[in-house]
């Protein structure tokens, strides 16, 4: 008798454990169109990616933009698999690549921003009276060589790791293998973290380093180098829909691609100056000729 | 696509979980036979039970605020290095190891121990008794502390920080292909991490079964 009780309890437990999670399950599927979107990790961690998406479903409420935030190396990848309908990215030599397979187009570069040098305000490889972003990367180097300093590299095909590639590669030094080169596979606000543990240097997006700095994660780091006359430095960010997905998706993707676009200035310009006392990024509207050419020039592999 | 680097990840995915595992034994093993010794006490079999299942990210971030530059630790310079990942697993298998051995230990003290003491033996005699009884049991929750060991990711990636070179394990490397987006690369990763546990496993197994009937 006990036994049987025991067992019908157990039943009827797992009975309304299974009918929850189902229902959850259908009422999350339900009506919403949900439009997948990879995005970068730097549009993610500082908030605009959410913002967004937010301001997007205040005038479509019917859709739901979700975001996963990997490198733009991975966000291409999802899109070529067919598992996001549009990309968030800032890596104009793979972005054309992709273009040229045909698994994104219309490209719309909807804001812009900088890279910069962060490291300890010590400043050991005396990097910050650079005039431009080569020279800074050989001061580094040589620092490195003489055990001075260490630089942390994202090591994740993300667009801030192929634009510290290309400037090695521009300063034509071998970094691979180096004692104080760590790479360290990960994402920007990880690579932060870690630039700040050991008093090394980083390339940073201003945002990601700005956002990560106001939340007090980032004690020993400043801004050692920032040049916007240096043309390498420029960091752009576009939205393509991706040409595999479609049906409703891919409809709202368009729709969320050109509603960024359209509405950079209002969205963009504004986003973060409240909270960091400057602007973690740009509206592309303003200078779009300027802005069209440089991603020419970078897509082309900044020579 | 096994370059000098991916073996070099695998070396080391081994050196710091077996590493891992071992220094856990020291203690491990030492606590279950306390704890066997000592008799059943439910409040601690659940404890441990419940530590078993301890999420490996929050043993990362509780020993990433240890051991960073702003934490209680911060001298020992180990944040980001190998022997903090080693340090962190082996606080990860710790409830592992304890409750896999701990009723196999409590059966054979119960069984034999009674038996030795009144034939004369010592009580040094007896553990050494109960200990050679129970090699091939403490052998399977070895084997199942090192699995999870070096299966687990949140400790290797938070303390260990994913460089390459230096800190990336077989797990973190699996993860960086992914967020990479080298798809082909971390299933690679991932059926050498799946052979390469079922290798030691029976490895072990059939070592211990050798060693018990060698005795026996």
């Amino acid at each position: 008798m006990r036994y049987a009780t025991r067992t019908s309890i157990l039943l009827i437990i797992s009975v309304v454990v299974i009918a929850l999670s189902l229902s959850y399950a259908f009422l999350s599927l339900g009506s919403v169109i949900r439009v997948k979107v990879s995005t970068t990790t730097s549009l993610y961690a500082t908030g605009l990616a959410d913002y967004l998406a937010s301001s997007f479903n205040s005038v479509y409420p019917e859709a739901r933009v979700e975001f996963v935030a990997v490198g733009t190396g991975a966000a291409l990848k999802l899109a070529e698999r067919g598992d996001v309908c549009a990309v968030l990215i800032h890596e104009p030599s793979l972005e054309k690549q992709y273009i040229d397979k045909g698994v994104i187009r219309d490209r719309k570069i909807f804001a812009y921003n900088y890279f910069v040098i962060v490291g300890p305000a010590e400043d050991p490889a005396s990097i910050s009276n650079s005039s431009n972003l080569v020279e800074a990367f050989k001061k580094i180097y040589h620092a490195g060589e003489e055990s001075r300093t260490l630089f942390v590299s994202r090591g994740d095909n993300s667009g801030t790791h192929f634009r510290e590639l290309s400037v090695w590669r521009l300063a034509s030094l071998s970094v691979e293998g180096a004692r104080w080169y760590l790479d360290c596979g990960c994402g920007m606000s990880e690579a932060l973290i870690m630039t700040n543990e050991l008093g090394a240097y980083t390339l940073s997006d201003v945002g990601t380093y700005l956002k990560l700095k106001d939340s007090g994660r980032l004690g020993r780091l400043r801004i050692l180098y920032e040049n916007r006359e240096d043309n390498l430095t420029i960091n752009l960010y576009s939205a393509y829909v991706v040409e595999g997905c479609g049906g409703l998706e891919k409809k709202y993707a368009e729709l969320f691609v050109n509603f960024i676009y359209e509405n950079q200035r209002e969205l963009i310009g504004s986003f973060g100056v409240n909270e960091y006392g400057r602007p973690l990024f740009y509206p592309a509207k303003d200078e779009e000729q300027i802005v069209q050419e440089l991603w020419n020039v970078i897509a082309s592999g900044l020579r | 696509m096994l370059t000098a680097e991916t073996l070099n990840t695998v070396l080391r995915s081994i050196y710091v979980s077996g590493a891992a595992t071992l220094i856990s034994l020291t203690w491990s093993i030492p606590a279950s036979y306390y704890l066997a010794l000592r008799g059943r006490s439910r409040i601690l079999e659940t404890i441990v039970e419940t530590l078993v299942g301890m999420p490996t990210v929050l043993l990362g971030l509780l020993l990433y605020f240890i051991l960073s530059s702003s934490g209680p630790l911060a001298p020992l310079k180990l944040l980001y290095t190998p022997q903090a990942i080693i340090i962190g697993e082996s606080i990860l298998v710790t409830p592992l190891i304890i409750s896999a051995s701990y009723r196999l230990l409590r059966s054979t003290i119960r069984k034999f121990s009674e038996l030795a003491l009144s034939l004369g033996a010592s009580k040094t005699q007896t553990m050494l008794l109960v200990l050679r009884e129970t090699t091939s049991g403490i052998t399977a929750s070895a084997i199942m502390g090192f699995s999870r060991a070096i299966g687990e990711l949140g400790v290797a990636m938070m303390v260990g920080g994913n460089i390459s070179g230096h800190t990336r394990v077989l797990t973190t490397a699996i993860a960086l292909g992914v967020a990479r987006g080298e798809f082909e690369e971390a299933v690679f990763l991932g059926i050498i991490l799946l052979i390469m546990t079922i290798t030691i496993t029976v490895a072990l197994k059939y070592l211990s079964k050798a060693y018990e009937e060698w005795y026996a």
